[in-house]
């Protein structure tokens, strides 16, 4: 009951927050300009060329009906065509997303997958030299700048090594397009030779993406130990001879658990961060790469679009942990 | 004045801390004397194409870039940049949030859920996304960049002072105050805000680091101060044309952001192990 | 003369903390017999929950160490066992424990099942039968589906005995779903279902409300009697040591002064601290009366017989030489150079 209460009250702010995400992005694009039109049209347009644009795009009608007619657009998925693939910008978001939630994705997995038990056996050993080293590692990972280590790496495994490819998603064609996720779509149509490619290619990209996200798993799940760890349950299972396998890496870590995966959100809002660039460095066709590339061209219609979509991935990721957060802890839910 | 030296003892107990605080001080002697350290000041803007990409060396320390220019005495100098946009971002990011947290906790009502929920729109995005949106419409230039981080960072400390307020304003001596009739400013600015103080000192710490990450990326996207500004992002992208010859291009840049970055973070994380017990003795919450 | 099941003796154990070295228990001597139940009563801070948990063996690691002393079990001294053999052998199997606080002891986020089933898997008395050994492992989690089922059995008996109703239902709960007694009644079933020797029962009605106190230590107390297992019991709460305790021990200050037979203890008390005690109790002829004094700091204790600095009847001696026993009647066994003389002192009323 409590939970339904609570998967209710977070859909039902999901939408007031997706059209105030809205309202951001039209005060960015339409009041912060000094002329909205003659910023479309760009540096060469002549006066009756802006002037056209401007009834065309509707831009000379007061502020409200613009406002209201944008909202109405941007629901119909309707961000306009982007300067520099001239095709509408809806459809080099979609066709873009694929490529960059495989990435996230993938660095989800791997920082989770590495970040938790180094957390657990961080707060086991606390304060021996593992730990020691730990705490080095993931204040590093936090202060790293994502561009930057990227570059490191592609020096160090690409050019110097030539371990990894250097940049892009497949030197193939990629396999044939089913979901638009390469490992997916290549162990669907069981094309090892794509797989290959695309596993090598993720590579670099997800040690970029995953490192500091690592760094952040790693301290929380540690800190929600050592919380775990204090708590008197934990000395009446050990009053008890449980196991201490069993206490640590059942009763205590989901315990710790609950704490981590809400940060889950937070990971997912570095992580789409960090691939604005990481995509810009390794050439990934995803949606950072489209957004570098039309800050390079100034198109600004297509950075809106891409602000949009990436904070209602982030909108629905958080939505996502909230709820499962009441599914995890049985305390929130009945 | 008395806790201020409860934290300078702290901190030189903490020896992890005090590294942050001598890698922010060498941040601050850097920005400051830059003119005086770096052997060639004048390449800040200058070029000389004969001494283009050099390795480092007894004179070029950190090597040469693309126009010829002291890499070292170009970081100095970009010290200067990446404290100016840290400390004014953050600066108003904390004039605007901490207001709009103290009036939002300190009501309740239609007034404070609105404010809140704006403030949860504007965290609802990635930061640099927003950032990028916001500096891309304006043009690249450094007082764009410090206005889009602080209209993207503000919403932080607006959330952090809102919870606090709200935590502490049962308290007895809050609630003793308003018996006493003092206005509500007399209570937010004399009760309320000396008593979340240590809070929003550690979040200031550690948002200090994060805004230089951001901000350093704006840069590498060419969002930030344009050429031939020495700008820590900036050379790192222009670094990339050179790759993998010119592997000490984009080293130096690096490292100094890693280390500035660095020290905020120690500190912050020194900072709240210091001031979190603290907080817990002085201010009894009520769960 | 009755053998002893535990038998503590020159115990020392201190802790570190920031303000200094805390000696915490002080050469203590402490016996309990097969199927005996013993009150170790003391105010808090006295060292009694530091001598159940050195007992168990689950100090806290990083800040306390034993000095000295012997716990023998069944004539073994635990703590020259290895650690695995104590959590596998002993814990949870020969001796159990009940705790303090029945909220915060259970985890928050696994059903009372999966914990109660959690204990049966590694305590069951059924765990060494060899009837179970070759069955197949039930699901992934190595816990043979025969031995689940009869352990299963068992546990739902045992709720039952311990007045839970419908105990199917309760397995299924969360921890926060089940009022406080009813936790601690769980915890009392979890204590009997391993078959113990003994139990070690903490304090164990402090958090409950005082209308459930009774109940709850009467069950414990009619149980323990049915199998014949020993109790260890703290509690600063007087009456109800004098209820259910076969015999009462007397700490103070990490010391153990006195040991007596609960109807001894309570006529004619021997230790001057003992009297004291008693005598705080609020009784019709004279009021509350308060010891004088404080309870002394751990970090640095007065020298000898810790009590010395408060005791009416203390000498040089006392301040220099911590008393050996002396006993005062058969199983009465005081710590004292200057005992009270038996006259009547007021009892327990």
């Amino acid at each position: 009951m409590k939970l339904l209460v609570l998967v209710l009250n977070r859909f039902f702010w999901f939408f007031p927050t997706v059209v105030g995400l809205m309202v951001i992005t039209f005060t960015i694009s339409h009041i912060i300009p000094a002329d909205p039109v003659a910023f479309l049209a760009g540096d060469n347009a002549s006066n009756e060329q802006i002037e056209a644009l401007r009834r065309q795009l509707g831009l000379d009608q007061p502020m409200h009906i613009q406002l209201w007619r944008y909202l109405i657009d941007l629901t119909q998925g309707n961000f306009g065509n982007s300067l520099y693939t001239l095709r509408p910008i809806s459809d080099d978001l979609s066709s873009r997303l694929p490529a960059t939630l495989e990435l996230t994705f993938m660095s989800v997995l791997v920082s989770a997958a590495l970040g938790i038990p180094l957390g657990v056996i961080s707060a086991v050993r606390r304060n021996s030299p593992l730990d020691h080293f730990l705490r080095i590692f993931t204040v590093s990972g936090l202060a790293i700048a994502s561009f930057w280590f990227a570059i490191l790496l592609q020096l160090l495994f690409a050019m110097d090594l030539g371990w990894t490819p250097l940049q892009g998603r497949s030197s193939g064609w990629g396999p044939e397009h089913i979901t638009g996720f390469f490992v997916i779509d290549s162990l669907l149509t069981w094309n090892m030779e794509e797989l290959r490619l695309s596993l090598s290619h993720m590579i670099l990209p997800v040690m970029t993406l995953a490192y500091p996200a690592m760094a952040t798993i790693v301290r929380f799940t540690r800190a929600g130990v050592l919380n775990a760890m204090n708590s008197n349950y934990v000395l009446y299972e050990e009053a008890m001879g449980f196991p201490r396998r069993v206490i640590i890496w059942k009763y205590v870590l989901r315990n710790a658990l609950i704490g981590t995966v809400t940060q889950i959100g937070l990971i997912f809002g570095i992580l789409i961060a960090n691939a604005v660039v990481v995509e810009a460095v390794f050439d990934w066709p995803g949606l950072g790469y489209y957004a570098v590339q039309s800050i390079l061209m100034s198109d600004y219609n297509a950075i809106m679009g891409f602000t949009f979509v990436a904070g209602v991935i982030f909108i629905i990721v958080n939505l996502i942990v909230d709820i499962s957060h009441g599914f995890i802890d049985p305390r929130e839910s009945r | 004045m008395e806790m201020f030296r409860f934290i300078v003892r702290k901190l030189v107990e903490d020896r992890v801390a005090l590294l942050g605080v001598i890698l922010i001080m060498a941040l601050i002697i850097a920005a400051i004397a830059a003119p005086v350290f770096s052997t060639f000041p004048e390449d800040v803007a200058d070029f000389h194409p004969k001494n283009r990409l050099l390795e480092p060396d007894s004179m070029f320390w950190f090597g040469t870039d693309r126009m010829g220019s002291d890499i070292y005495s170009r970081i100095l100098f970009g010290a200067r940049i990446t404290i100016t946009i840290a400390v004014v971002a953050i600066g108003a990011s904390v004039l605007i949030g901490v207001p709009i947290g103290l009036v939002a906790g300190y009501y309740h009502g239609w007034f404070s859920e609105m404010l809140m929920r704006v403030s949860d729109i504007f965290l609802a995005v990635p930061q640099i996304v927003l950032a990028i949106a916001i500096a891309q419409t304006l043009g690249p230039s450094i007082e764009n960049v410090i206005l889009a981080l602080s209209a993207t960072y503000w919403p932080f400390w607006a959330r952090l002072v809102y919870a606090e307020t709200r935590s502490i304003q049962n308290e007895v001596f809050v609630e003793a105050s308003i018996a006493l009739g003092a206005s509500p400013f007399r209570v937010m600015v004399m009760h309320v805000l000396p008593n979340i103080s240590s809070s929003i000192i550690v979040r200031t710490t550690i948002g200090m680091g994060g805004t230089i990450l951001t901000a350093a990326t704006l840069g590498f996207l060419g969002l930030g101060a344009p050429a031939p500004s020495p700008e820590w992002g900036r050379m790192i992208s222009e670094s990339r044309e050179f790759l993998p010859e010119a592997w000490w291009y984009a080293t130096a840049p690096g490292i100094a952001i890693f280390l500035v970055v660095m020290g905020f973070n120690l500190l912050g994380d020194g900072l709240r192990d210091i001031l979190d017990p603290r907080i817990r003795r002085s201010v009894h919450r009520d769960k | 003369m009755i053998s002893n099941l535990l038998r503590v003796h020159d115990l020392r154990v201190s802790f570190a903390t920031e303000a200094g070295i805390a000696h915490v228990l002080d050469r203590v001597d402490f016996t309990i017999a097969k199927g005996e139940i013993v009150g170790l009563v003391g105010e808090s801070g006295c060292g009694k929950t530091t001598l159940a948990r050195t007992i168990l063996g689950v100090l806290p690691e990083n800040s306390a160490r034993i000095d000295s002393g012997v716990v023998e079990f069944e004539g073994e001294n635990l703590l020259d066992k290895p650690s695995e053999e104590l959590s596998d052998k002993i814990r949870g199997r020969a001796i159990t424990f009940i705790p303090q606080d029945p909220f915060s002891s259970f985890n928050p986020v696994f059903t009372i099942g999966t914990q109660i089933m959690e204990l049966m898997k590694w305590k069951s008395p059924a765990r060494d039968d060899p009837y179970y050994a070759n069955s197949a492992s039930r699901f992934w989690n190595g816990y043979p589906s025969t031995r689940y089922e009869a352990d299963k059995g068992r546990v739902l008996e045992l709720l039952r005995e311990v007045q839970l109703p419908e105990p199917e239902a309760i397995l299924a709960k969360y921890p926060h779903e089940v009022s406080g007694g009813q936790r601690q009644r769980l915890m009392i079933a979890m204590a009997l279902l391993p078959e113990p020797k003994m139990i070690i029962a903490d304090e164990p009605t402090t958090a409950l409300d005082v209308t459930i106190q009774a109940q709850i230590l009467h069950l414990l107390r009619t149980l323990a009697r049915e199998r014949d297992v020993a109790v260890l019991f703290t509690t600063h709460d007087l009456g109800t040591t004098y209820e259910i305790c076969d015999r009462v021990t007397v700490m103070y200050a990490g010391q153990e002064m006195e040991t007596a037979p609960s109807d001894g203890f309570f006529n004619t008390p021997s230790h001057p601290y003992t009297r004291d005690l008693l005598q705080s109790l609020p009784s019709r002829e004279h009021g509350i009366k308060g010891i004088p004094g404080d309870i002394p700091a751990l970090i640095s204790p007065p020298g000898g017989c810790r009590f010395h600095p408060r005791c009416t009847a203390a000498s040089e001696r006392c301040s220099v030489e911590r008393p050996d026993h002396t006993q005062i009647s058969e199983r009465h066994n005081v710590r004292c150079f200057h005992p009270v003389a038996h006259k009547s002192v007021g009892a327990a009323s």
